[in-house]
């Protein structure tokens, strides 16, 4: 469907960048920043409040954040507001898009937003309060809400202004940029040496990327924890293996790598200590992959969908379980993913092995369930959308993980039936979440209706329609999400489900509304497009 | 508790602006400003609180904000209308001179009203953003002290890099 499959990762919005500025320490004040009355016997009247000052602590700001926590890819597609812990289902109109190990809600309309908690100084105010109508504590205010462009030019209003934003760049932790075409790198050097404090940096790239950026990123940030590249537009992404493997393993602080668009790469080696989670997306035939990162807990690899992709995966597999013994997140998404895959993943015998997601791979069969199963008992997310597993498949899920499953992804996976679905409903009592979308697929409807040929619909008797169609129940005592996008055939849906919030039931062509039941928690129901 | 409270069913504060006007507030829209909530509690909210950095055009304008908001929120209407109706309020309600903003903000900051002070600072600092550095030295009175030298180097090492 979808050449490019985008990485799941955070959406930076098209507002132009934003970054975030953490509370950095500052030395003793002479008179309040607050009230600028002498601090020396003085009580504050703000200072009790002082955490509600600022602008993290309210709603807006809150809602506005995208800052992304360790371990938690989202899904780029919906940008609706939906509770922690819940992964949402894909578009109608898209593949499958990779998994959430942990989902966090992200507003799409962030960003603009400077945000940081920094007091300010008493000096501060004195410089601030001559110059201009607003008492200094209100500008610092003012001026920290500015996105980094508003920001730099603020600093040409005055001496006093100058001083402002020069701390607040000093004081940067975390800075979002989009980067435009016309973008030119020796300001973008510039700007990343005004924060030598910088502890993540999140680039969305409209203009092509290559070594270059990655040197500036190394000079200037000698602190890097978290570095997140993400592509838009038609920017390519030049850099290979070898430079990205330097980056990594002369960043010794460095936990978090997120980039997209990697395919160029060709094939790398990665040593780092530190390293702990690491994305890449878009990777196409890499001749060699190594991992020497012993503290790596979450990797997410999803290749091209290019049919010439001729990356060994089993090969790759299995030195990945070798040289990262405490991964517990795995995520790849890949045409090429086998059983034989499998059978390296499961030899690897990873203890702390928690979520596991096998996207795409057609090949993966119920034989592979078996061989997950018997390896890794304590999955608490499963997602083997795409593959070919059957009910049967579904049934060694619902013995080995009734303990633990509160995730089960199995979209686009042709072979199940409403059975199957209902069986790990009524077996898998943790389930919050299922995924089940283009599964239980009108196949006849769908050939007529592309086919437009109505003399077929004469010829096929009506008892094999009817056939088609399948009745879904599902009583579950806590699942919240629940997808079934795309099951045209599907005419059927009971529901008893208390705890479910969200029911994504996109393109259930033949679900009518009033075939259609949930008893008790119709109100908390969340009906996208009843189609 | 206060004489002039008993007598009436809702208590009644009296605020007097710089300029010596006197507002009649109720509780609920006083205790929104925090530096009163705190003379309130003390009891020392008698005869009428003395306001002396905030004039009655503005005084005027916040209580207006505060009033809106106390209504809005005890209101039985569902807490999503609310909010929108709160957000299309202030929308409206930024929407005045720049000089009455820049009031507004010190203010809010003098009376400690959070929601308000987070309002305009937002206003104030999107107005910012898309003004030259001529028009936002105007707006908030401030003179361009650089030398031209100092100003050269100031540009310079604070060029944005994406435009």
């Amino acid at each position: 469907m979808h050449r490019h499959q985008p990485h799941p990762a955070t959406p930076i919005t098209d507002a132009d960048a934003a970054f975030l500025i953490k509370r950095g320490k500052k030395r003793g004040n002479y008179s309040c920043g607050k009230c600028g009355l002498p601090k020396k016997g003085h009580n504050c009247r703000f200072t009790e409040n002082d955490k509600d000052f600022s602008p993290a602590s309210t709603p807006a700001a809150a809602a506005s954040s995208t800052t992304v926590t360790d371990s938690a890819p989202v899904e780029e597609s919906v940008a609706l507001m939906s509770p922690r812990s819940v992964v949402r289902p894909p578009p109608p109109t898209r593949l499958r898009r990779a998994l959430s190990f942990e989902d966090i809600s992200v507003d799409d309309s962030v960003v603009e937003d400077v945000r940081n908690k920094i007091e300010p100084e008493m000096e501060l105010s004195v410089d601030v309060s001559g110059s201009g109508m607003l008492p200094g504590s209100c500008l610092w205010e003012v001026l920290r809400r500015l996105p980094p462009a508003g920001l730099l030019s603020a600093a040409r209003v005055c001496k006093g202004w100058c001083d402002i934003t020069r701390r607040f760049w000093r004081a940067a932790e975390e800075i979002r940029l989009r980067v435009p075409s016309s973008a030119q790198i020796g300001f973008f050097g510039s700007m990343l040496q005004k924060c030598p404090g910088l502890v993540r940096l999140s680039l969305k790239m409209e203009s092509d990327v290559d070594a270059t950026i990655l040197a500036c990123i190394a000079f200037s940030c000698p602190n890097l924890q978290s570095l997140e590249i993400f592509m838009s537009g038609n920017s390519s992404n030049r850099i290979t293996g070898d430079e990205l493997g330097r980056l990594i393993s002369e960043k010794r602080c460095l936990t978090s790598l997120k980039m997209e668009g990697c395919c160029n790469l060709g094939g790398f080696s990665f040593s780092s200590s530190s390293l702990s989670t690491i994305w890449l997306s878009d990777l196409h035939s890499l001749s060699k992959m190594v991992f020497n990162c012993p503290n790596l807990k979450e990797i997410s690899l999803s290749f091209s969908r290019q049919a010439n992709d001729r990356t060994d995966l089993t090969t790759i597999v299995d030195g990945l379980g070798r040289s990262c013994p405490k991964l517990q997140n795995i995520h790849i998404a890949s045409v090429r993913l086998s059983h034989s895959v499998v059978l390296a993943l499961t030899a690897a015998n990873l203890r702390g092995l928690r979520m596991l997601s096998l996207v795409l791979g057609s090949e993966i069969s119920d034989a592979s369930v078996a061989a997950i199963a018997s390896s890794y008992s304590n999955l608490e997310l499963l997602d083997l959308s795409g593959s070919s597993i059957s009910d049967s498949g579904i049934g060694m899920i619902c013995n080995v993980f009734a303990e633990t499953l509160s995730k089960l992804l199995l979209a686009l996976c042709p072979n199940i039936t409403s059975s199957g679905i209902q069986f790990a409903s009524a077996q898998l009592p943790h389930l919050e979440l299922i995924d089940c979308g283009m599964t239980i697929c009108d196949h006849n409807s769908e050939i007529l209706t592309d086919e437009e040929n109505d003399e077929e619909l004469h010829k096929t008797p009506n008892s094999k329609l009817h056939l088609a169609y399948q009745k879904l129940i599902i009583k579950h005592s806590r699942l919240k999400k629940l997808s079934l996008w795309g099951c045209s055939g599907l005419d059927a849906l009971y529901l008893n489900c208390p705890e479910l919030n969200d029911l994504n039931l996109n393109s259930c062509g033949n679900l009518h509304p009033g075939r259609y039941f949930n008893v008790r928690a119709a109100q908390s129901i969340i009906l996208k497009r009843f189609l | 508790m206060s004489s002039s409270t008993e007598l009436t069913e809702k208590k009644v504060f009296l605020l007097k602006s710089l300029d010596g006007v006197i507002f009649e507030v109720e509780e609920s829209v006083a205790v929104q400003l925090e530096v009163i909530r705190e003379l309130i509690e003390g009891d020392c909210a008698r005869p009428f609180i003395s306001l002396y950095n905030v004039t009655s055009e503005i005084l005027a304008l916040v209580i207006e904000y505060c009033k809106h908001h106390a209504e809005t929120c005890s209101g039985g209407t569902s807490a999503t209308i609310a909010d929108e109706d709160l957000k299309t309020f202030d929308n409206e309600f930024m929407n005045v001179d720049e000089n009455i903003l820049l009031e507004l903000c010190s203010a809010a900051d003098y009376l400690d009203i959070k929601s308000l002070f987070e309002l305009t600072c937002r206003t104030l600092a999107s107005l910012i953003k898309d003004r030259t550095i001529i028009e936002v030295r105007k707006m908030f009175n401030v003179e361009n002290d650089f030398s031209v030298v100092e100003e050269k180097a100031v540009r310079k090492e604070f060029a944005w890099a994406f435009k």
